[in-house]
């Protein structure tokens, strides 16, 4: 465990949308630090940082929460941005069962 | 998710901290350094040999231009952890995002490690010529902001490594400390928690300064 965390705004989280048809998913390990995965995040997101931390706790505490959404193009490049941080991450289409 | 060990880690080494110039500095014991450029060196390897995962035959074949070894799926556990697939239910557009990714992956993967390898002998030359032996046993490891995430992603990889290898899951710290003192792996979930101890407090301080 690391930093407290505020839990204030939880809709800033809810990214898809009926229009964007792929997402992308990350996925609970039980090896990453939980603020290595809010910092990365707030890093290649550029999502504030209660954002952040409340897609961070849908991974840690569902097991995944989908981080983003756009055309398949945009999901494969946050894919591998994601494996290069190390983080457990796979694209699929939006509203295909997570 | 994974926890940084309580109460400091099982450290001789100072936390990461905020340092003058826009950058982060620690200081490492000259034996952590030394464990630290050995793990460093054979993730460098692992990342870099396209072909450690292979079998003799699809050596040949990719001699021969029969193959694309280099980016079939891994059968190591841990290369599949580095490299995982990117789509669940899709085997081919999997092997297809493989063949398109895993090249450029495991370049950023190696150029992070040779990074964190070079500020480690930095850290070295300056140690060296330091006057007292005091001095010499202490090094100081200075990042910049390049620096420091190639720290975060080589810390990670290491970790992801250590953890698959020794089949780490969550909330298991208890099964570790319960194990035979002389059990090797109990010493390599020691150093598993000592980088997750290095990397929280290099994170911590990156956080900070976002805010």
């Amino acid at each position: 465990m690391t930093a407290p965390v505020e839990i204030e705004r939880p809709e800033a989280a809810e990214v898809p949308q009926a229009d964007v048809p792929w997402v992308t998913v990350v996925w609970n390990d039980p090896v990453n630090l939980m603020s290595y995965v809010t910092y990365v995040f707030q890093t290649y997101f550029a999502y504030p940082k209660v954002k952040a931390e409340k897609l961070m706790l849908d991974v840690h505490e569902k097991g995944k929460a989908i981080v983003s959404s756009g055309t398949r193009e945009e999901m494969e490049r946050d894919v591998e941005a994601m494996h290069s941080y190390g983080l457990w991450a796979t694209l699929q289409k939006a509203g295909d069962r997570v | 998710m994974g926890h940084a060990a309580e109460g400091g880690g099982p450290s001789l080494s100072t936390a990461f901290r905020r340092a003058r110039g826009g950058v982060v500095a620690a200081s490492f014991h000259v034996v952590e350094v030394e464990l630290l450029r050995s793990l460093v060196g054979q993730l460098l390897e692992l990342v870099r040999d396209e072909r450690a995962d292979t079998k003799a035959g699809d050596v040949w074949a990719a001699e021969l231009g029969l193959g694309d070894d280099a980016q079939s799926r891994p059968t190591d556990p841990v290369l599949l952890r580095l490299f995982p697939d990117a789509y669940r239910e899709d085997d081919e557009a999997a092997s297809d995002f493989r063949r398109f990714t895993e090249r450029g992956l495991r370049d950023r993967k190696a150029a992070s490690a040779a990074t964190v390898l070079a500020s480690l002998a930095t850290a070295d030359g300056a140690a060296a010529s330091a006057r007292s032996a005091k001095s010499r046993e202490k090094l100081r490891i200075e990042l910049d902001t390049d620096q420091a995430e190639a720290w975060l992603r080589t810390l990670t990889d290491l970790r992801l490594a250590l953890g698959t290898r020794l089949g780490v899951a969550e909330d298991d710290e208890d099964d570790w400390l319960a194990l035979d003192e002389n059990d090797p792996r109990r010493h390599v979930h020691d150093v598993y928690d000592w980088l997750g101890w290095v990397q929280e407090t290099l994170v911590r301080t990156l956080s900070a300064a976002m805010e």
